[in-house]
């Protein structure tokens, strides 16, 4: 039996009717139209799908959507402003952190949650933060610059 | 990948959580972090009729010190866990091992009862837990039990909890003065590992250069549970810490496992990493305990 939920996602309200063995990975991308969130392995391994669900950095892979009835979520679409990118984002492009493109998103979520709790990480930490989203191309030294890079602009 | 269909039902209190799952019976599921059970629902390994989410229940998500005692709610996740400064301060290797589960991203949804309940031999929370002598308790809607952390796993996958129990809670005893833990896990690589081995082990001293009172060493993905190391502990007791001393109770500690052969590592392997770990996870829990002085 379809379910009706709410979802507040980029800052816009929804209400969504879905069936319980529907997941928010696939409600995002085939209900919502917003495809900037991947889906990899659909296991929990790959991050391709981060989302960030109440101010955290989740897999929507293995949320339910109904689980995630009356929460907050933020996806890649999100991320850009009115006035361009995100300066994660012209990190991202300025340092040649993306390839193929397929874990970008994921990996900008996740840099973006590490840095509203923490502007100024280490290496370490930048490392920690994106280890659970896997990137088939760039190596990841790229990926660690841009996050650095971003920081520091940030913060400077 | 699709999921099987099933019933859904998303509980706010406690008391309606033992309701619905005494009333739905066996082919119900709790749903916790659904780190777990959700792939293996996407594997067609699993397929309940219904699924009970109770991730809306706030009771499942409080800490609670009073009375000599620690409560920790298992529906908080790995992160909060790692992130909690009274357990990061009193528990460290308990942080510890939250902080190594699955990845950033798991750890935001996995909690400690899912971690509890889908007893994978090589989880991380049951060695760190065991070690500080945690105790589970099981609700329904018939009343609640306390049962032991060492004696709630039964096999791979399997544990004494019944199909219409709730693991709602983790008790731990306030730690005395001199008492600490440790905790290190082997896998090769750091994150979303399955431990090699993993290793927790927890002393309590009479004194900041006394003789060892209470130990207890436990030994993950070296047998179908996590295991006790009886004999590894009993070399520790009554003795002052050194060098040789953890080198016996390692070698005592390997003698007690039951490492397997598998395609991520040989037994003989595990064997002699048992004995290394309980050295390493016994000098961290010395200095834990050293330092500890409540
Ligand atoms: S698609 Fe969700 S983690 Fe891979
Ligand atoms: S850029 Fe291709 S997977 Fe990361």
């Amino acid at each position: 039996m379809k379910r009706l939920i709410k979802l507040r996602v980029n800052d816009k309200d929804y209400e969504l009717a879905v069936e319980p063995n529907q997941t928010l990975v696939d409600v995002l991308r085939y209900t919502l139209g917003l495809t900037g969130t991947k889906k990899g392995c659909e296991v929990g391994d790959c991050g391709s799908c981060t989302v960030i669900m109440d101010g955290k950095p989740v897999n929507s892979c293995l949320v339910l959507a109904v689980q995630a009835n009356g929460r907050v979520i933020r996806t890649i679409e999100g991320v850009e402003a009115d006035t361009g990118l995100h300066p994660l984002q012209v990190s991202f492009v300025d340092k040649g952190a993306v390839q193929c493109g397929f874990c970008t998103p994921g990996m900008v979520l996740s840099a973006q949650s590490l840095l509203e709790r923490n502007p100024k990480p280490n290496e370490a930490e930048i490392r920690t933060a994106i280890s659970g989203n896997l990137c088939r191309c760039t190596g990841y030294q790229k990926i660690v610059e841009a996050i650095h890079d971003c920081s520091e602009k940030m913060t400077r | 990948m699709l999921l099987p269909k099933f019933d859904y039902h998303e509980p706010a209190t406690l008391g309606e959580a033992c309701q619905v799952m005494g009333d739905l019976g066996q082919k119900t599921k709790a749903l916790a972090g659904g780190t777990d059970l959700i792939v293996n629902m996407k594997k067609k390994i699993l397929s309940p009729a219904c699924l009970v989410y109770l991730g809306r229940i706030k009771e499942m998500k409080k800490i609670d010190s009073s009375n000599g005692l620690f409560k920790i709610g298992a529906g908080l996740t790995a992160a909060e866990v790692a992130e909690m400064e009274e357990i990061k301060n009193n528990y460290s290797a308990l942080s510890r091992g939250a902080s190594c589960l699955g990845s950033p991203l798991i750890r935001n949804l996995a909690t400690i009862a899912g971690n509890l309940v889908s007893a994978r031999p090589a989880a991380d929370f049951p060695p760190p837990l065991m070690a500080y002598g945690a105790r589970v308790v099981l609700k329904s809607s018939s009343g609640e039990r306390v049962v032991s952390l060492d004696d709630f796993f039964k096999g791979p996958g399997q544990t004494l909890i019944a199909p219409e129990e709730i693991l709602t809670e983790i008790v731990l005893d306030k730690l005395r003065p001199f008492s600490g833990a440790g905790y290190i896990k082997l896998g090769t690589r750091q994150t979303l590992e399955i431990s090699l081995v993993n290793v927790a082990a927890f002393v309590s001293l009479d004194g900041p250069d006394g003789v060892i009172k209470t130990a207890r060493i436990v030994l993950g993905a070296v047998g179908p549970v996590p295991l006790r190391a009886p004999s590894g502990e009993k070399a520790l007791i009554g003795e002052k810490p050194s060098e040789a001393l953890l080198a016996k109770a390692g070698e005592a500690a390997a003698f007690d496992s039951k490492p397997i052969d598998d395609y991520r590592g040989s037994a003989e392997y595990r064997r002699a990493m048992v004995d290394v770990l309980t050295r390493r996870a016994l000098n961290e829990a010395i200095n834990a305990a050293r330092s500890n002085l409540n």
